[in-house]
């Protein structure tokens, strides 16, 4: 009964931490300036991307540095069949997601058949190919050029024209994929992919179809990549082969190691990191991609659970009042 | 009663090393046939060509009439058969009884998009998942580990873990590999009881060890020696056999 | 395509294919020695190639010393990549994805940090015989690109001549192969990874200071150079310096080739994908076996 009465109260306390974030959340953009708005806008649009990069990473123990190609699929798709063809935004956006899912699975049926280096340095490989291609490719992307024009996405007669307005329309899509997410880990799916993770033998005994999950995982990503591309083509309206370079992907990848990549929430915190920094080092000139790289690398040596991993130790310890969590005697 | 599984003239070899030796036996349905040999007679060889770990250099494997020597892992367990293996191999970091739903995997059909789309069809095998879990968890006496990853449990339960975990894929055929090393004489006897009750239920078992007192709930017994079988029979027959005496006493 | 064109595309995929494989012997130096990739190599050579050019054109030093003070900073970095990264990762057991984690950050370090400091320009640097050229039938190849094939085939040797004959080139190849069995015969594991490193920073300074004459500085250069030199590693097996040569040769002419019959624009697309290709289907190399299954 004590236990049943203090879960209750936990729910009544993460229920109104819920409310208190959300109110918060609705209130931001009305007392800051229209560039931190821009800052928050792109963390929104930067936390979908990171989403499918840290879940490859945290759960499938796949390196994905391929993730700028898919976001580039994504934002071209949606500039080229808006401006070009004429299509209605939702198809266009549709289309992309569509595209890049197709694209990831032809590569990932190969591709994800390599574990470790071989696989970091093929996606790699793919994110420098997806670049050449967009420069190359200029009949599609305008190549350095790039394409403008691309119309703002606008729901019911509202139009997303501002920061401020956008930012209405990235963070619920954002917070609904956070809890699409969630909702996969916590699924038998999700089981199974930490199952396959810890043991693959015992996996594959299992049942778990280990190479065709990667896989899907990997086209989850792809799509979700393409989605946030799409969001930044029609908030910035205008996009070149710059927007999807290596220093793209490196981001993407960094947002996933500095949030933690076991933990879902955590990518915001790594999204916020990546759009923040650069926007108020920028008076230093080129300082922020060493930044970056540097984080990097101390991330990944002195804090490999990530923002979040180490927000979730600290709560584990407060909450425990120093009691540790250990394991019953007997057996 | 019917072969639940042939093993028809399996060799194979290790680069030059000519590990099994044209091995042939069945395990017929109902049974808990035995395989004892010495260190290093082919046994996890064999284990890993019957579920499909390895391809047999030359062979066949027969599971359910269907030939499966070229079949993959994942296609073995669908159809009824699962392993555990000389090492534990549990899942570490997941709980005991995330370890058990991931057991009943195969019973499962909700996949990624379903998962991810929150359908309320993915809530409902979850629930039917955790639900075979839990009653798993009681009958193998894991109650008190139910919360606790399993990698951070002792070997003896990390066994028990592997074992149950085999179990709620409610095979038709379940292979142990050494399921009694690093046990206690308790923890063997305990083992022994929830074999004898899974082969009433009417499991079939194929066990492989080295521990003679194990082979007490066996009804047919194949001794391998340098990947040959040198002898069948009976527990009592086996130990009467000369030959197993010298193979297992004799070194 | 003419034959004056095919000779003079076959002589710049030789040379290319020399930039990669000293590039993959690097990598393969520090493979065979340490067991880990370093994705840091190229971005190595570009470190040799910057202080090369900074002694040289800014300083005002004589080209050899330039030279020189290239492939000892390339050896000075490999040796400060097993220190600064290499080490508190593997104090730490982190898993073989940090460490490529973390050697990638370290090539995107060194990349920003060139962009920093030298921002996009592309800077020239004067190679061994100026710009003189010698004639192949008909078509022409740099003196200085005859100088790097020479050289690159002198360390090769010299490399061999270090794992076989030499007591540290054994030492380091037992504290890779076994670490634990070299611990108990004396042999300090960890001293070996940082002479590994130094040696592959070694060799990848001098790519860098090779290759900078013929194709220009420039920060970004780094990456490429790495992923073509892995692959040139991979076909030559991985650990084996002649086979990164080779490897290396193979993949400058097949892109050059790829360069004459499609587009120039296309020659990273190609390589790229070869890269991948080569992962995929001989991940042993050209020469290797196929490792062991199950267990
Ligand atoms: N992947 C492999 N490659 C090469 N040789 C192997 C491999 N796996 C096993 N062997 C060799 O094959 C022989 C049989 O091994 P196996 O593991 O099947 O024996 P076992 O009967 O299970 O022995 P134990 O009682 O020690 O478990 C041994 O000599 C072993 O060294
Ligand atoms: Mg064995």
């Amino acid at each position: 009964m004590t236990a049943l009465a203090r879960s209750a109260t936990a729910h009544l306390w993460t229920g109104m931490l819920m409310v208190a974030v959300l109110l918060v959340w609705v209130a931001l953009p009305w007392f800051l300036s229209r560039s931190a708005i821009d800052i928050l806008v792109f963390t929104g649009i930067y936390t979908i991307a990171g989403l499918g990069v840290s879940f490859l990473l945290g759960q499938c123990g796949i390196v994905s540095l391929a993730q700028s190609g898919f976001y580039g699929i994504g934002a071209y798709a949606t500039a080229y069949g808006t401006t070009v063809l004429g299509l209605p935004i939702p198809v266009c956006i549709v289309l992309g997601m569509l595209v890049s899912a197709v694209i990831a699975a032809a590569v990932g049926v190969p591709v994800l058949r390599l574990s470790g280096h071989f696989l970091a340095l093929a996606t790699l490989a793919l994110a420098i190919i997806a670049h050449v291609l967009f420069l190359e490719l200029e009949w599609i992307t305008g190549g350095t050029l790039g394409i403008g024009g691309i119309p703002r996405i606008s729901l019911f007669g509202f139009t997303f024209a501002t920061p401020f307005r956008f930012y209405y329309l990235v963070w619920p899509s954002a917070f609904a994929l956070l809890l699409a997410y969630s909702l996969l880990l916590r699924s038998r799916t999700g089981i199974a992919l930490r199952a396959m993770r810890d043991a693959p033998a015992a996996a594959a005994v299992a049942g778990i179809p280990i190479a065709s999950l990667k896989v899907r995982i990997f086209v989850l990503s792809a799509a979700v990549g393409a989605f946030a591309g799409s969001l930044f083509a029609h908030y910035v309206s205008f996009i070149s082969v710059d927007s999807f370079a290596i220093d793209r992907a490196i981001g993407f990848l960094l947002i996933a190691v500095l949030g933690g990549v076991r933990s879902i929430p955590g990518t915001i915190a790594g999204a916020l990191f990546v759009t923040a920094a650069p926007n108020y080092l920028s008076r230093l000139g080129d300082i922020h991609p060493l930044l970056f790289a540097l984080a990097l690398i101390v991330a990944v040596i002195f804090l490999p659970g990530g923002f979040g991993g180490f927000m979730a130790n600290l709560g584990a310890k407060l909450s425990s009042g120093g009691r540790r969590p250990s394991a019953p005697a007997g057996g | 009663m019917s072969a639940l599984l042939e093993v028809r003239e399996v060799s194979h070899r290790f680069g030059g090393l000519h590990v099994l030796k044209g091995v042939s036996f069945t395990v017929e349905a109902g049974s808990v046939t035995g395989l004892i040999g010495p260190n290093g007679a082919g046994k996890s060889t064999l284990f890993n060509i019957i579920s499909g770990f390895l391809t047999p250099s030359v062979g066949r494997i027969v599971l359910l009439g269907e030939d499966a020597t070229r079949l993959g892992i994942q296609h073995r367990s669908r159809m009824g058969l699962q392993r555990t293996f000389q090492t534990p191999q549990v899942f570490r970091d997941l709980t005991v009884r995330e370890n058990l739903v991931a057991g009943c995997h195969r019973h499962g059909r909700t996949g990624v998009l379903e998962a991810f789309l929150g359908l309320p069809q993915v809530r409902r095998e979850m629930r039917d998942a955790a639900i075979v879990a839990d009653a798993a968890i009681e009958r193998f006496d894991l109650g008190p580990y139910r919360d606790v990853p399993a990698g951070e449990l002792p070997a003896g339960r990390q066994r028990m873990v592997e074992l149950a975990r085999a179990v709620v894929a409610e095979p038709k055929l379940l292979c142990l590999d050494e399921p009694s090393s690093g046990l206690s004489t308790a923890e063997v006897q305990i083992l022994m009881q929830v074999l004898r009750r899974l082969n009433e239920e009417g499991m079939t078992i194929l066990l492989v060890s080295h521990d003679m007192e194990l082979m007490e709930i066996t009804s047919k017994m194949h001794a391998l020696c340098f990947g040959e079988i040198i002898a069948s029979g009976s527990l009592d027959a086996m130990r009467a056999s000369p030959r197993v005496r010298e193979a297992y006493l004799g070194t | 395509m003419t034959f004056t064109l095919l000779i003079q595309s076959i002589l710049a995929g030789l040379t290319n294919g020399f930039v990669y494989g000293l590039i993959g012997l690097g990598i393969a130096v520090a493979f065979r020695g340490a067991r880990i990739i370093n994705a840091m190599q190229g971005d190595v050579a570009l470190i040799g190639a910057v202080m090369a050019y900074s002694a040289s054109v800014s300083f005002g030093l004589p080209m050899p010393v330039g030279f020189v003070i290239g492939v000892v900073a390339g050896g000075l970095t490999g040796f400060l990549v097993d220190r600064l990264m290499i080490r508190p990762t593997l104090k730490r057991r982190g898993s073989e994805d940090s460490l490529l984690l973390v050697t990638l950050g370290g090539a995107f370090a060194v990349s920003a940090a060139v962009l920093l400091y030298f921002g996009r320009d592309s800077y020239p640097i004067p190679g061994i015989g100026g710009n003189d050229i010698v004639d192949v039938f008909d078509a022409s190849m740099r003196v200085h690109a005859i100088w790097l094939i020479v050289i690159s085939l002198a360390v090769v040797a010299a490399l061999r001549w270090f794992y076989a004959k030499t007591l540290v080139g054994q030492a380091l190849l037992a504290a890779s192969i076994d670490p634990e069995g070299a611990l108990t015969l004396g042999i300090n594991v960890g001293r070996m990874r940082a002479l590994t490193f130094g040696l592959g920073g070694l060799v990848g300074g001098l790519a860098g200071v090779l290759v900078a004459p013929l194709i220009n500085i420039q920060y970004e250069m780094g990456l490429l150079l790495t992923l073509k030199g892995f692959a040139a590693a991979i076909l030559g097996g991985l650990s084996s310096p002649f086979g990164a040569i080779f490897g290396g040769v193979l993949l400058g002419l097949v892109e050059s080739l790829a360069v004459v019959t499609i587009s120039s624009g296309y020659k990273d697309v190609v390589s790229m994908t070869l890269l991948i290709a080569i992962m995929i289907v001989l991940p042993q190399g050209l020469f290797g076996r196929r490792g062991r299954l199950g267990g």
